[in-house]
């Protein structure tokens, strides 16, 4: 579903960021990645979304690489890949079900849809979207008014209101308590199953990564360090993973 | 040992401390001598001459005693120009938005789709500003002649300049996490901009259209005394016939206009926040 080979990126400044990475991720599969501040791990993500283009290497996203394409191209790719960040980014005087709807935009360009409106038939859907995240109580509520936890799962709608095949998450739980960080990764493990979605998920919260992730992958220094299932995940290796930062 | 050399390092300490407060003497006097050159030359180059004050008070007393009381008799005769001050801030407030919006957004450097784009729109909104209203209204009058249409035109012009920079600093300073996130969904440039931006920024750029309005039933006042229709122009043709009981009732007239103004675009930016 979602294949890197090679993928690197070297800013101008000649600075490495990211250096020859394989990765997989199969449907209905959930992979962490693991690693030190600076590693290179929200720099992976925005070259898979291609926010960044990388220096090499290509992005397979349902056997379409995105690496090559440009302008509509790489916006009608990108339908298939939805990514939700630490902060829930909604449009906070929009209502609830409104944001949700939102992330469908992409598939309709219509009259309507240009002047700010949205197609009834993705209102509609986004009731369904949002009993997925638990929160269809707070359909017409204003963004503004939800908790952390909620407006996460908010964006976690409006990413499946996209209808993507992968779901990028960088650090989704970074600001959230631990009860409601639960709550989002139960929910992005229970989706990736239920609706078939490779999810790969940026977490900097080890015992988040080893209860909920099938895999684990380390990143150090802009390159893979491991790429294990969890049950083979050591005390070792995260301790190499992490003191490589402070070295 | 540290003793003899504790004595030479505090006296060099105080030494640095005079030295520190000898230059702020200096800095503050020199700072002194600045405000009040500042401040005598522009009293120079006015001609400024109090005196002149106490020898014209008896004019100016004549002329309020000729003002008094207001002539309350030319109300109705007042009403059309007052609605036609107001129509006038009116269309150059609402084509000013019109007009200042899309300029806005190809000035805002955040959401501008291109550089060329960014210093052309920059360039209009200076143009437009630098002018101002009243040279705009006279360029106006000379086009399409008196009345009050060169007044809307003139305030919608000046608008641009003054709305579009504003609006365009709004823009600039909106929270851009829902657009990147928007942007990443496929929607758009379009989408993006009345689904993200617009909602985002629409409460303050109402708040500074009202401000705006406000501001124009102001000039508009200034307006009719180069030919540009409103209570201006009235006023400016009592004076020339020594009306003055005219001028004083149109002075209560603006007065009343220009503080309902005032409150309502108040209470309507109030109710927006």
């Amino acid at each position: 579903m979602l294949r890197v080979s090679g993928l690197s990126l070297c800013y101008p400044n000649g600075k490495e960021a990211l250096r020859d990475f394989d990765l997989t991720v199969e449907a209905g599969e959930l992979v962490a990645v693991l690693g030190g501040n600076g590693c290179g791990k929200t720099t992976l993500l925005r070259c898979i979304a291609r926010t960044l283009a990388p220096s090499a290497g290509e992005v397979w996203v349902n056997g379409t690489d995105l690496t090559h394409l440009a302008g509509d191209g790489l916006r009608r790719a990108r339908l298939e890949l939805a990514m939700i960040s630490q902060h829930a980014s909604l449009v906070r005087r929009a209502s609830v079900l409104s944001n949700v709807a939102m992330g469908s935009l992409g598939r309709h360009f219509t009259f309507r849809t240009a002047l700010g409106g949205l197609p009834e038939s993705e209102l509609r859907a986004a009731h369904g979207h949002l009993a997925q995240v638990g929160l269809e109580g707070l359909a017409a509520q204003r963004a503004s008014t939800l908790s952390g936890g909620q407006a996460q799962r908010v964006a976690i709608a409006r990413a499946l209101a996209q209808r993507p095949r992968v779901l990028l998450a960088d650090e989704p739980v970074a600001s959230l308590d631990p009860e409601a960080a639960e709550e989002i990764m139960r929910l992005l493990s229970r989706l990736a199953a239920a609706e078939n979605l490779a999810v790969l998920c940026v977490l900097h919260q080890v015992e988040l990564a080893c209860s909920y992730a099938g895999r684990v992958v380390g990143m150090r220094d802009g390159r893979m360090a491991f790429d294990l299932p969890r049950a083979e995940l050591s005390r070792e290796l995260l301790r190499h993973l992490y003191l490589s930062e402070a070295a | 040992m540290s003793a003899e050399l504790a004595q030479p390092q505090g006296r060099l300490l105080k030494q640095a401390r005079g030295w520190g407060r000898a230059v702020a003497m200096a800095g503050r006097t020199v700072g002194l001598v600045l405000v009040l050159f500042v401040v005598v030359q522009s009293l120079i180059v006015v001609q400024a001459r109090p005196q002149d004050l106490v020898t014209g008070a008896r004019g100016m007393a004549d002329i309020i005693r000729r003002a008094t009381p207001p002539d309350f008799s030319k109300l109705p005769d007042v009403l059309w120009p007052a609605l036609e001050t107001v129509d006038i801030a009116i269309f150059g407030t609402i084509a000013g938005v019109i007009m200042a919006l899309p300029l806005a957004v190809l000035a805002a450097a955040n959401v501008t789709p291109s550089r060329a784009f960014y210093y052309l729109a920059r360039g209009t909104i200076g143009f437009t500003r630098a002018v101002p209203d009243l040279v705009w209204a006279l360029f106006f009058v000379t086009a399409v002649g008196l009345g009050p249409f060169p007044g809307g035109l003139a305030l919608a012009v000046h608008s641009i300049g003054m709305l579009g920079r504003l609006f365009a600093e709004t823009i600039e300073q909106m929270d851009m996490a829902p657009v990147d996130a928007l942007s990443l969904t496929g929607a758009r440039r379009i989408q993006i901009f009345t689904h993200g931006i617009v909602p985002g920024v629409l409460p303050a750029l109402l708040g500074i259209s009202l401000y705006r309005l406000d501001e124009n039933i102001r000039s508009s006042l200034v307006l009719g005394f180069v030919g540009a229709g409103g209570i201006g122009f009235q006023m400016m043709t009592a004076m020339n016939l020594f009306q003055y009981r005219e001028v004083s009732l149109l002075l209560i007239v603006i007065f009343v206009l220009v503080l309902g103004a005032e409150r309502l675009s108040a209470v309507l930016r109030e109710k927006l926040a």
